[in-house]
């Protein structure tokens, strides 16, 4: 089929890049128009988006563009876009997500000052994420992968005045730093050993697609440093620490960036550079396990946790450590499909937790309660969401979690354990926040009404989204298409029904103790914390690994970071100040020898008679 | 000449005669404390001088040496001694590092002369001058002959001087 | 013979040469500078007799250096006339207006 839109498709980022531009230009006077202004920009992204998925989706031909950036010596560095069939996907994610948290935000940040600037940030975040998703090489990549970062900085601490915002937006970008090092040295490494130098996607899937052009020990440290990068991003263990203290942004942008979209990238590099892992089987067991690791440490963290967006922002990295677990496992397709999933319900999950904060102007589940007879709209979508998330059938979590449990059943059974132990996790903290939040008495008493047209709009979008888009790849025979389709193999069927089977009861049986404990209170919800305290705080500490950072790292690097700077100060300052000290001493003596006494004048001539008439008779004896 | 073999000679007594007057003259001046002493010692270096030029057969310079110096230029500094007032006696605060360094400078001096004398090698193209009987006359000859301009110069030079001399040292017209 | 000549009037150089430079009274420093100008025409002489080129020059120019010496000397007198006029003492270390 003719790629008409598909040569277009570098138009896509340019649309919020525009917005942007406009937006920091003119924002000063445009409270307004500059809402219009970055809908416009998102909604431009997404129809062009739109189009070319659909022609895609036609079964179109890769396609490509590149042009020579920089020429250095015999080397031309290249930037250009691919639109493959998993670039244009994700292209539509990412526009569609950004759209309605364009429009959800028109409701949310209404009051806000700086509300333009704000909307300025999410078009240059839309602008590098759609960037990135369209790179054709590792390095035009590596370029967005940062600007993305840099983004995130700048949201997270949009309320700077507030000082948990700006170290939170420290922190973030400090630790995804670490990650980007990695991803750095891969780049060289890469740069290094890849024939002619070539960086791009294609050259990366030739070249490790044969075996042996590349050892394999470097293969392996190409693709663990690849890893570390998407660590960072998308916040797996041990680079998790950021995601959780981004919560202190506008909740919009934790519904775009830290949901849906950013975090995304992570796994998205990962499937980019597949080729690279498959040519490694320890490369995919570090993912893997990782991954599965990342899962179930944070479900059980989210568990103990009273800040609705924290327990959504473990969930997320719990959810990202399920989709590297499936990609670890081989399967791209599954690991792409729960991304493509876990965006629409989670960014749902987010928008809707904004809505509440939005109404009751607290974030702590324990002040909130019976919120659902006030804030119908808002109630609904949480539980399709929250049904999405917990797996359960016919809704898309399901399908996609399955995809994943089915894999990690065939290929490592152990890691189906883990799976399923995070299935139970995840169910059972979706239920607790559920019900805490919209089951019961209204706690605060204050009339906690439902939120506007703009804010629950998107969310039913998002809701519709949650349900339907599990069916495109669905293990009943020859109804799977995204399988085939995105990766050129289906992912894996057999053993789906038994799969399919334990998943299902163990999300019930999640949905079912929350009910016991927090609805009906059969049980007591003081039982774990009565009996073992100590795994209370223990989870609601979140293992103490920051305290374990910060007295590992922060405290010694700040030391070292002190004694630099007193060397600095003193050593080389002192140094500096010696030689401006030298200089003034110097001009102070010679000014002693103005004194205008015509002795001293004669008596330095007579010196410097007698000094030069030395030197000069002097050089037959040397 | 070189090594410590002296060949004495009548020349070489005058001259040594004539060296310590002079010598203990210029020692005597710096050291002294009146002032006038110290003219009267200058006076004797000129004069020992003179008596220099005389042993070097330069007869007429020895004469016009005593004459000028000896005669007008000490009566002169004479003169400078009354009419600046100075005290009798010459109280010197004591500038140690100035005078400690000016002496060392000058020793050096002395020593770069002294050593180039005594390394140079001065070879007479010819024998030592034959003045003649009559210095003056011979003086007088090459002066008005050859050396006609700078002696002209010098005339004019000698009548600026003491006119100039005359309008510094005019007291004010009240 | 001329080496002993040069070095007496070296010596009366140097010696000239330290009274001019230390000492206080302006009077005494001119009746070193004449010490100085001495030994050059001693010097001049010296060479005239004993020198790589005998001739009479030497004489003829030391003549002329007796001249300037006995102008100079009559001028410098006079400034330092007028300079006791002007200030009251003629010593050298109080004349320091060069200094800037």
């Amino acid at each position: 089929m003719a790629t008409v839109y598909s040569q277009y498709a570098w138009l896509v980022p340019v649309f919020p890049l525009a917005a942007f531009l406009i937006l920091t230009a003119f924002g000063r006077g445009m409270k307004q128009a500059g809402a219009i202004v970055a809908a416009l920009g998102s909604f431009g992204a997404l129809a062009l988006s739109a189009l070319v998925l659909i022609e895609h989706l036609g079964g179109a031909d890769e396609y490509n563009d590149s042009f020579n950036w920089i020429e250095i010596g015999g080397y031309a560095l290249t930037a250009g876009f691919d639109v493959t069939n998993l670039t244009a996907l994700m292209m539509v994610v990412v526009s569609l997500v950004a759209f309605l948290v364009n429009v959800y935000s028109i409701g949310y940040m209404k009051d806000d000052e700086r509300i333009t600037v704000f909307f300025g940030y999410v078009a240059l975040f839309t602008f590098s994420m759609l960037g990135l998703v369209l790179a054709d090489n590792l390095l035009t990549l590596y370029i967005f992968w940062e600007l993305v970062g840099v983004c995130s900085f700048l949201l997270i601490g949009f309320w700077y005045q507030k000082p948990e915002a700006k170290a939170a937006a420290k922190k973030a970008f400090i630790v995804t730093r670490i990650g980007d090092v990695g991803l750095l040295i891969a780049l060289l490494l890469l740069f290094w050993y890849m024939p002619d130098h070539d960086l791009s996607f294609a050259a990366i899937e030739n070249v490790f697609g044969q075996t042996g052009l590349i050892t394999e020990g470097i293969t392996t440290l190409i693709a663990i440093l690849i890893f570390v990068g998407a660590v960072g991003k998308s916040g797996q263990f041990p680079l998790h620490v950021w995601l959780p203290d981004a919560m202190e942004g506008p909740t919009p942008i934790s519904a775009l960036i830290h949901a849906a979209t950013m975090v995304a990238a992570g796994v998205f590099l990962v499937a980019r550079t597949f080729p690279i892992f498959e040519a490694s089987q320890a490369a995919l067991d570090t993912v893997a396990w990782v991954g599965a690791f990342t899962a179930i440490f944070a479900a059980s963290i989210a568990l103990a946790q009273n800040d609705i967006k924290r327990i959504l922002a473990y969930s997320t990295v719990s959810q990202l450590g399920y989709m590297m677990m499936a990609i670890g496992l081989g399967s791209v397709t599954a690991g792409m499909f729960h991304l493509f999933t876990h965006a629409f319900f989670k960014a749902l999950l987010f928008l809707g937790a904004g809505s509440v904060i939005h109404a009751v102007h607290t974030q702590n589940i324990h002040e909130m309660g019976g919120l659902g007879r006030t804030m119908k709209t808002t109630a609904w979508t949480f539980a399709v969401g929250a049904l999405a998330l917990a797996g359960i059938p016919p809704l898309s979590g399901f399908w996609s979690k399955d995809a994943i449990l089915a894999e990690a059943l065939h290929a490592n059974p152990a890691l189906f354990v883990v799976g399923i132990a995070a299935a139970l996790l995840t169910a059972f903290y979706m239920s607790r926040l559920f019900f805490l939040v919209f089951a019961g008495n209204p706690k605060s008493g204050g009339e906690a009404h439902e939120s506007p047209a703009s804010m629950t709009a998107p969310l039913v979008v998002l809701a519709v989204l949650a349900v339907v888009s599990g069916f495109v790849e669905m293990p009943f025979g020859g109804t799977g298409w995204l399988g085939e389709w995105l990766t050129g193999h289906a992912a894996e069927h057999e053993g789906t029904a038994l799969v399919m089977l334990i998943s299902t009861a163990v999300g019930l049986l999640g949905i079912y103790l929350g009910w016991l404990i927090y609805v009906k209170g059969a049980i007591s919800r003081d039982v774990v914390t009565s009996r073992a305290p100590w795994l209370t705080r223990l989870l609601e500490r979140k293992y103490y690994i920051d305290e374990i950072y910060h007295a590992v790292f922060t405290v010694s690097l700040r030391a070292i970071g002190r004694a630099f700077d007193a060397f600095d100060r003193h050593v080389v300052g002192g140094a500096v100040r010696l030689a401006g000290g030298a200089a003034v001493w110097t001009g102070r003596a010679a000014t002693r020898m103005q004194s205008g006494q015509l002795q001293s004048y004669g008596l330095y001539v007579v010196i410097g008679l007698v000094i030069l008439v030395a030197a000069i008779a002097g050089r037959r004896f040397w | 000449m070189g090594g410590f073999y002296i060949n004495w000679s009548g020349e070489l007594a005058a001259f040594f005669a004539f060296a310590v007057v002079m010598i203990v003259g210029a020692v005597l001046m710096l050291t002294l404390t009146k002032v006038v002493h110290m003219v009267v010692s200058l006076a004797a270096v000129f004069l020992g001088l003179g008596g220099m030029f005389v042993v070097l057969e330069a007869e007429f310079v020895a004469f016009v040496q005593v004459l000028i110096y000896a005669g007008a230029v000490t009566i002169l500094m004479i003169f400078g001694i009354m009419m600046t007032h100075h005290q009798a006696v010459q109280h010197e605060p004591a500038r140690p590092v100035h005078e400690i360094v000016s002496a060392v400078a000058a020793i050096l001096l002395f020593g770069i002369l002294f050593y180039a004398i005594r390394t140079t090698e001065f070879e007479p193209s010819a024998p030592p001058l034959q003045a003649g009987v009559d210095n003056a006359m011979e003086i007088g000859k090459q002066l008005y002959t050859q050396h006609v301009i700078p002696f002209e110069l010098v005339s004019v030079l000698l009548t600026v001087a003491f006119i100039g001399a005359i309008v510094i040292a005019k007291k004010e017209a009240e | 013979m001329l080496s002993s000549y040069l070095t007496m009037a070296a010596i009366l150089f140097c010696i000239g040469l330290y009274g001019a430079l230390s000492k206080r009274n302006a009077v005494i420093v001119l009746m070193s500078v004449e010490l100085m100008l001495n030994a050059v025409n001693l010097n001049l002489v010296a060479f005239s007799k004993y020198g790589v080129v005998p001739s009479l020059a030497g004489q003829i120019f030391s003549l002329f250096t007796i001249s300037v010496a006995a102008a100079e000397v009559a001028v410098g007198v006079a400034i330092l006339i007028a300079l006791f006029r002007a200030r009251g003492a003629v010593n050298v270390d109080e004349f320091n207006e060069m200094r800037r």
